[in-house]
């Protein structure tokens, strides 16, 4: 117990700032009226990566990035989120259960594609198993390139998504 | 006018009987259905007639059987008995003509039923011990053969009766035991007669005679430890049956327990209504736990009726309490809170059995885990079923609420009390009361929403049909008895101050007044308006249905599949069970029920790493049957099997022992 406090007291804050400009710029800046401007709640969809956008998504969410504090959240269920944020490239088998995703999300709704898997099937393009691009099977609204992108490239990104 | 009625009644169940045991199968179930809906309206107008008019009716027949005379004796507490018989006997007995055609429909089975109603309807008409033995009596056995009705097709039935014949006999003994002192001592057969010569028992004999007939009334009111026999016998039952068994036979029980105790004895000390409370508080929780678990509907409803018996324990054993410590005013208004429990009780009870009834002869099953998707498909059993399980869960704005609220008030305002049982007892009350009410809801959530809602489980349950007219209007008698308890308590009023001021040992006074639209309580700051508060609710979902449909309209509308985690496959076995649903509220209730869980995994012979199968099992014993029942049951074995030895059924073996008794005999009278 004090050794945990301890280490609460000497370590400090640990959340580093992200600059807005950081990273690749996503195509996609809401606009002040968009309803979704200011808090996004996301859904991710692993639709066949390699587990790379993960962990680094999951940094992205972690103490040192911080992501929520730009209003940006992770939900359990599509039927509570605002925008779907799909990694990998899609797999045979990933692609009905992504449509389906899709369609439970409600609108207004956002299609994020995570990693160079994501846009353009990256280093599986032309794989048996997979079915094609996130833009293949669902409107992709935003870009975040990378193999896998860096957690301040994501910040960054999802900071311009929200306008935060 | 009362007399007349009750002839009415008798000569209907003797034409009923008559009718059963003659006419052809088809004529049979028909007349049988309708004589004995006739028997029992005529004995709810007799009983209405006595609640409305407030004279009591007296007859005898002194010379009915060799060593007695009956003599019925029909006051207002006799007659609010005999309303609630009547409120679930005239719709069962005409659901039963539907039901009987596709079920029970043999000469027993249809000769006994008459007999059950008219018997259940004249137990609490006897005005003698010998007349109240006799109707005792003539409802169990006849209870007995219905118990028996379906055992072609079904051998748990067998086993059911026996339970149901032991504990039923069980009680006749306690009770003729306590009405045979009672009467000795108090030097009559009459119940005039008792009550005049109360001043010669002594309080030992009065304690005797109260512990006998608390055990005895008890176990016909299916209470906690007395109850083993009710959710094998109930559920065994024809379902018409089972719903008069559970709705008014059960209540019975009450019934007596309060003649005996509070009229014919006068009351007691304070430690006899605390009993009565306790053993409430024990079969409440106990009851609403185990119908909580209960996959099997209509086991489901005998515990819930362990549960109802509970709760109108409570207000009698509360009512006598007060009563002993001088609060004569709250101990009306408990009184009152359980006998109109006991009429709702009637009414949403019955309805809920002749809705698993309706289930049971469409689907073949009562297994809650098996059904599914019935709201489509059996409309009317749905809706009806919808209303009891609103009413029996205590919810606004049907009458079990107004039964519970009258029961919490009675039981929140004897807060300041002198009495310290009184100060120590009320509190945990309210609290079981709270509790109960809490879990009731649950169970009856999960009652409703895996039979009516969701996809179908089983192919009998997806082809199920709604059931034939003759159920459909028992149910929907029964679902309009519900609702009119619901908006007009207020008319139940004058007699519930009759009952009170009949039982003079309990209560006496004017529980609640009314101007017709609110309740208000005598000697407590509380008043409840039923009316006005369905016709806020009603408007209130009217005002959100439409801002819901005006928004609706404005804003389009995507219709998609409900979201199950984006599978490609979705069947029906993916839906939540009545046991998964349960199993939240078993794990918190894990340490007083005790499941026994196995789990057994087999895996594939070439690597123990892969899992071919799970099998697992789970099983929640009755914890009293389980820990009091089953040793004795084995005691009483061991004593059989000794006694084997003796008796063996070799005839050489039996004339050697007549040889011995007989030099036996001879050598002692030489
Ligand atoms: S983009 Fe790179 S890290 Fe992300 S899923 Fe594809 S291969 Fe893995």
């Amino acid at each position: 117990m004090l050794k945990l406090l301890r280490k609460i007291v000497q370590t400090g804050r640990v959340t580093g700032t992200v600059p807005l400009d950081a990273g690749p710029r996503p195509s996609l800046l809401l606009n002040a009226a968009h309803p979704l401007r200011g808090s996004v709640q996301i859904r991710q969809v692993d639709a066949g990566s390699c587990n790379g956008c993960e962990t680094e998504f999951a940094a992205a969410f972690g103490p040192v990035y911080d992501v929520e504090r730009f209003g940006v959240r992770l939900v359990a269920s599509p039927r509570h989120a605002d925008a779907l944020v799909v990694t990998g490239p899609v797999t045979r088998n990933m692609a009905v259960p992504l449509v389906k995703t899709f369609e439970a999300t409600p609108g207004p709704k956002l299609v994020i594609a995570l990693g160079d898997c994501a846009r353009d099937c990256g280093v599986f393009a032309g794989g048996y198993g997979v079915a094609g691009s996130v833009a293949d099977v669902v409107p992709v609204d935003v870009e975040i390139p990378g193999c896998p992108p860096t957690p301040d490239d994501i910040v960054a990104s999802l900071r311009r998504v929200v306008g935060r | 006018m009362i007399g007349g009625a009750l002839a009415l009644a008798a000569g209907a169940a003797l034409f009923a009987i008559a009718v059963g045991a003659v006419l052809p199968v088809r004529q049979r179930v028909v007349w049988v259905g309708l004589f004995t809906a006739l028997c029992a309206g005529a004995g709810g107008v007799a009983a209405a007639a006595v609640l409305a008019g407030g004279n009591t009716f007296t007859a005898d027949f002194p010379d009915l059987f060799p060593l007695g005379g009956v003599r019925i004796e029909f006051d207002a507490l006799s007659a609010i008995f005999v309303l609630a018989t009547a409120v679930v006997a005239v719709p069962a007995a005409i659901y039963g003509i539907g039901y009987s055609a596709r079920g029970p429909s043999s000469r027993p089975a249809q000769v006994a039923w008459p007999l059950l109603v008219w018997g259940v309807m004249m137990v609490p008409a006897a005005g003698n011990v010998t007349g109240l033995i006799a109707f005792w009596e003539l409802m169990a056995l006849s209870s007995f053969v219905l118990v028996l009705a379906e055992h072609h097709h079904n051998p748990e039935a067998r086993t059911a009766a026996q339970w149901y014949a032991s504990m039923t006999h069980l009680s006749l003994l306690t009770i003729v035991l306590a009405l045979a002192v009672l009467a000795h001592q108090a030097g009559g057969d009459s119940f005039t007669a008792i009550r005049a010569g109360t001043d010669h028992i002594g309080p030992t004999t009065a304690t005797v005679v109260f512990l006998l007939s608390l055990v005895g009334f008890g176990a016909k009111a299916g209470v906690a430890p007395l109850h083993v026999w009710l959710p094998r016998a109930h559920p065994e039952a024809p379902s018409h049956v089972s719903a008069l068994m559970s709705g008014a036979m059960v209540a019975l029980g009450v019934y007596g327990l309060i003649r005996v105790g509070w009229d014919l004895l006068g009351g007691g000390p304070t430690w006899w209504g605390a009993t009565v409370l306790a053993v409430g508080l024990v079969s409440a929780m106990f009851g609403i736990l185990h119908a909580l678990i209960s996959s099997d509907l209509k086991r489901l409803l005998a515990y819930s009726t362990t549960e109802n018996m509970g709760l109108v324990f409570i207000g009698v054993g509360a009512a006598g309490m007060f009563a002993s410590s001088g609060n004569q005013p709250l101990a009306s208004v408990a009184l009152a809170a359980s006998m109109l429990l006991v009429v709702n009780h009637a009414a949403f009870k019955g309805l809920l059995f002749l809705g698993a009834g309706s289930i049971l002869s469409a689907t073949g099953t009562r297994d809650l885990d098996r059904l599914g998707g019935l709201a489509r498909r059996m409309p009317v059993t749905a809706a009806t079923f919808a209303v009891g399980s609103l009413a029996i869960a205590a919810l606004p704005p049907l009458n079990g609420f107004v039964s519970e609220w009258l029961l919490l008030q009675s039981l929140v305002h004897s807060l300041p009390s002198n009495a310290a049982v009184v100060a120590v007892a009320m509190p945990v009350a309210v609290a079981v009361v709270a509790l109960t009410g809490g879990l009731a809801a649950a169970t009856f959530v999960k009652a409703f929403g895996t039979t009516f809602l969701a996809l179908p489980r089983t192919v009998e349950a997806d082809q199920a049909h709604e059931s034939p007219r003759t159920m459909q209007i028992g149910l929907i008698a029964l679902a309009g008895v519900c609702v009119a308890l619901a908006l007009a308590p207020t008319a139940l009023a004058a007699p519930l101050q009759r009952v009170s001021l009949a039982v003079g040992g309990l209560a006496d006074g004017r529980p609640i007044h009314t101007n017709g639209v609110y309740l208000q309580l005598s000697g407590i700051e509380a008043g409840l308006s039923p009316l006005l508060l369905a016709t806020g609710l009603a408007v209130m979902m009217v005002a959100v249905l439409v801002v819901v449909r005006r928004g609706r309209l404005r804003r389009t509308v995507r219709d998609i599949p409900a979201w199950g985690c984006g599978r490609t496959v979705q069947t029906a076995r993916m839906e939540y069970t009545a046991t998964s649903f349960a199993e939240p509220l078993q794990r918190v209730f894990d340490d007083v029920l005790h499941p026994e869980i196995d789990i057994d995994v087999d895996h594939r012979t070439e690597s123990r790493h892969y899992v071919q199968a799970i099998r697992y099992r789970m099983h929640i014993r009755d914890g009293f049957e389980h820990r009091l029942y089953l040793p004795v049951l084995s005691v009483v074995r061991r004593w059989g099997d000794g006694a084997r030895r003796v008796q063996n059924g070799s005839i050489h073996r039996y004339l050697a022992y007549s040889l011995i008794t007989l030099i036996v005999v001879l050598v002692v009278s030489r």
